[in-house]
């Protein structure tokens, strides 16, 4: 038997409750959308009807349909200039505010996680060289990490799909791309200027070496984590950072609720979350 | 200037070098002066399975939040029976921000807190039954509506049983049904108890 279409009423519900866990907030236009995923995973677990799904998504011990509905209410994918606003800020506001305030000539880091195929990383590389002046004065280390060697493999030879450069301005992309048969090849230069390593963020052991850094973006990655892996992913974070360091998450992504370790800054392009500069 | 690269492992090597990572090291390591230091000690016993007493110990003497804040997060993934009695403890805490740490914290623990739920919801101190009920809010356990019906039926207290009638508005079902129209004619002079189940009760019936 078919399921009944989700009422108006259950929306709210469900809408309220997924921004809760979450923080992915989902506007009216997005109702088909929503309603069609719930209405599937309602017939993938023969939960019969929306409250009985609703009961288990909210009680069930291992959370394992919540992660999987939020699997599939999100997008996974990666290309360059991917959520542009943030490295905007990078350069308008982050760095300028860190570079004011630091007391040594040491480099500048910045850590990408996860790296995923290497595009965030590059862009951060790429929006530097074409956007920010302080790179003719400071050392920048870009480290860009992911727990799978062979995403990490793929990173370093830096070879592009269509899909992956669409949205590069043509002029960054003939300056720093060799177009070959269905690819897109990054230049030496920039393959050169970021360390991609392994780490799993979960291992205290891992991790350990991974600080000191100015800047950290972890983008769409915490919302595949449960509620724990994101407060330890956060604790993680804030000791990898120096005071006063900035951390940049998705979107769709909140650290008010999974951590008070930071202070909220709303920067004129993004809103990121910062480490307190008397933190110690 | 321009882009360069370091060996992250070479830091991790000067790192291991300067203080001992074994348990017994880590637990001295909560006491020291520097938060940094008590934060990654913290946080790497998280792989020493005895370690929530002297992290519980911690916790009641912490005043850096941040250290705290990572203290919580290391009991939960340990989550046995110690920690989750130094967590409860927090609720009877005078400081607003430990009790609200220890309330999320015991969320992420539905299986270890289960068990004396009943008791906390039975505490002679009813702001500790109004936490306890918090706790439930998004607690992930098939009991949660079962608990609040125990709340609403029995609990004297007026600001308890509308913090978990609240709640039921949210999560209720038919099986509530009862229980809330019992809880109304409990409190017949509570205008807010009479329009928190009447919500509650209008949005069962719509669903």
């Amino acid at each position: 038997m078919a399921t009944k279409p989700i009422s108006l009423e259950n929306f709210l519900k469900f809408r309220e409750f997924f921004y809760r866990k979450t923080g992915i907030q989902f506007e009216d236009s997005k109702r088909y959308f929503v309603d069609k995923r719930l209405i599937e995973r309602i017939e993938a677990t023969d939960s019969g009807n929306f409250r009985n799904y609703f009961i288990t998504l909210r009680f069930e011990t291992t959370g394992e349909e919540l992660q999987l509905l939020t699997n599939l209410m999100t997008v996974n994918e990666t290309y360059f200039f991917r959520e542009e606003y943030q490295f905007k800020s990078l350069v308008n506001s982050i760095l300028p505010e860190i570079t004011a305030h630091k007391k040594d000539n040491r480099p500048l880091r910045i850590w990408s996680m996860p790296s995923s195929s290497g595009e965030e990383a590059y862009s951060i590389a790429m929006y530097l060289l074409e956007y920010w002046p302080g790179i003719n004065q400071w050392d920048v280390e870009i480290i860009s990490s992911d727990i799978d060697t062979s995403i990490l493999a793929k990173a370093r030879l830096g070879k592009f799909s269509d899909r992956s450069i669409q949205n590069l301005p043509k002029n960054l992309l003939n300056k720093y791309f060799r177009h070959n048969g269905d690819d897109y090849q990054i230049c030496d230069d920039l393959r050169n200027s970021v360390e991609f390593t392994r780490v799993n963020l979960m291992k205290p052991t891992e991790v350990r070496g991974y600080r000191e850094f100015d800047v950290i973006f972890c983008r769409n990655l915490l919302i595949y984590f449960d509620d724990l892996s994101r407060r330890q992913a956060a604790d993680t974070f804030f000791d990898g950072l120096n005071p006063g360091g900035f951390l940049c998450l998705g979107h769709s992504e909140s650290m008010s609720r999974i951590s008070s370790l930071y202070q909220v800054r709303k920067l004129a392009d993004s809103v990121v979350y910062q480490k307190s500069r008397e933190a110690r | 200037m321009a882009f360069i690269k370091q060996h992250i492992t070479e830091t991790v090597e000067q790192c291991e070098r300067k203080q001992g990572r074994d348990c017994f090291s880590l637990e001295l390591q909560l006491s020291d002066p520097s938060p940094s230091s008590r934060r990654w000690a913290a946080r790497d016993l998280a792989e020493c399975p005895n370690a929530s007493a002297a992290l519980v110990e911690q916790l009641q003497r912490e005043e850096d939040r941040s250290v705290r804040e990572i203290i919580l997060t290391t009991l939960t993934h340990l989550g046995d029976e110690e920690a989750v009695a130094g967590l409860v403890n927090c609720l009877r805490s005078e400081d607003a921000s430990l009790r609200n740490e220890a309330i999320e914290a015991m969320k992420l623990l539905p299986d270890e807190v289960a068990p004396i739920m009943g008791q906390l919801l039975k505490d002679a101190d009813p702001d500790v039954r109004i936490f306890a009920v918090n706790v439930l809010e998004s607690l992930r356990h098939k009991q949660v509506e079962e608990w609040l019906n125990e709340v609403i039926e029995h609990d004297a207290h007026v600001n308890v049983c509308a913090t978990a009638v609240d709640l039921l508005g949210e999560v209720g079902t038919s099986y509530s049904w009862e229980a809330l129209e019992k809880l109304k004619a409990r409190f017949p002079d509570e205008p807010y108890i009479r329009f928190a189940t009447d919500l509650a009760l209008k949005r069962i019936s719509a669903s």
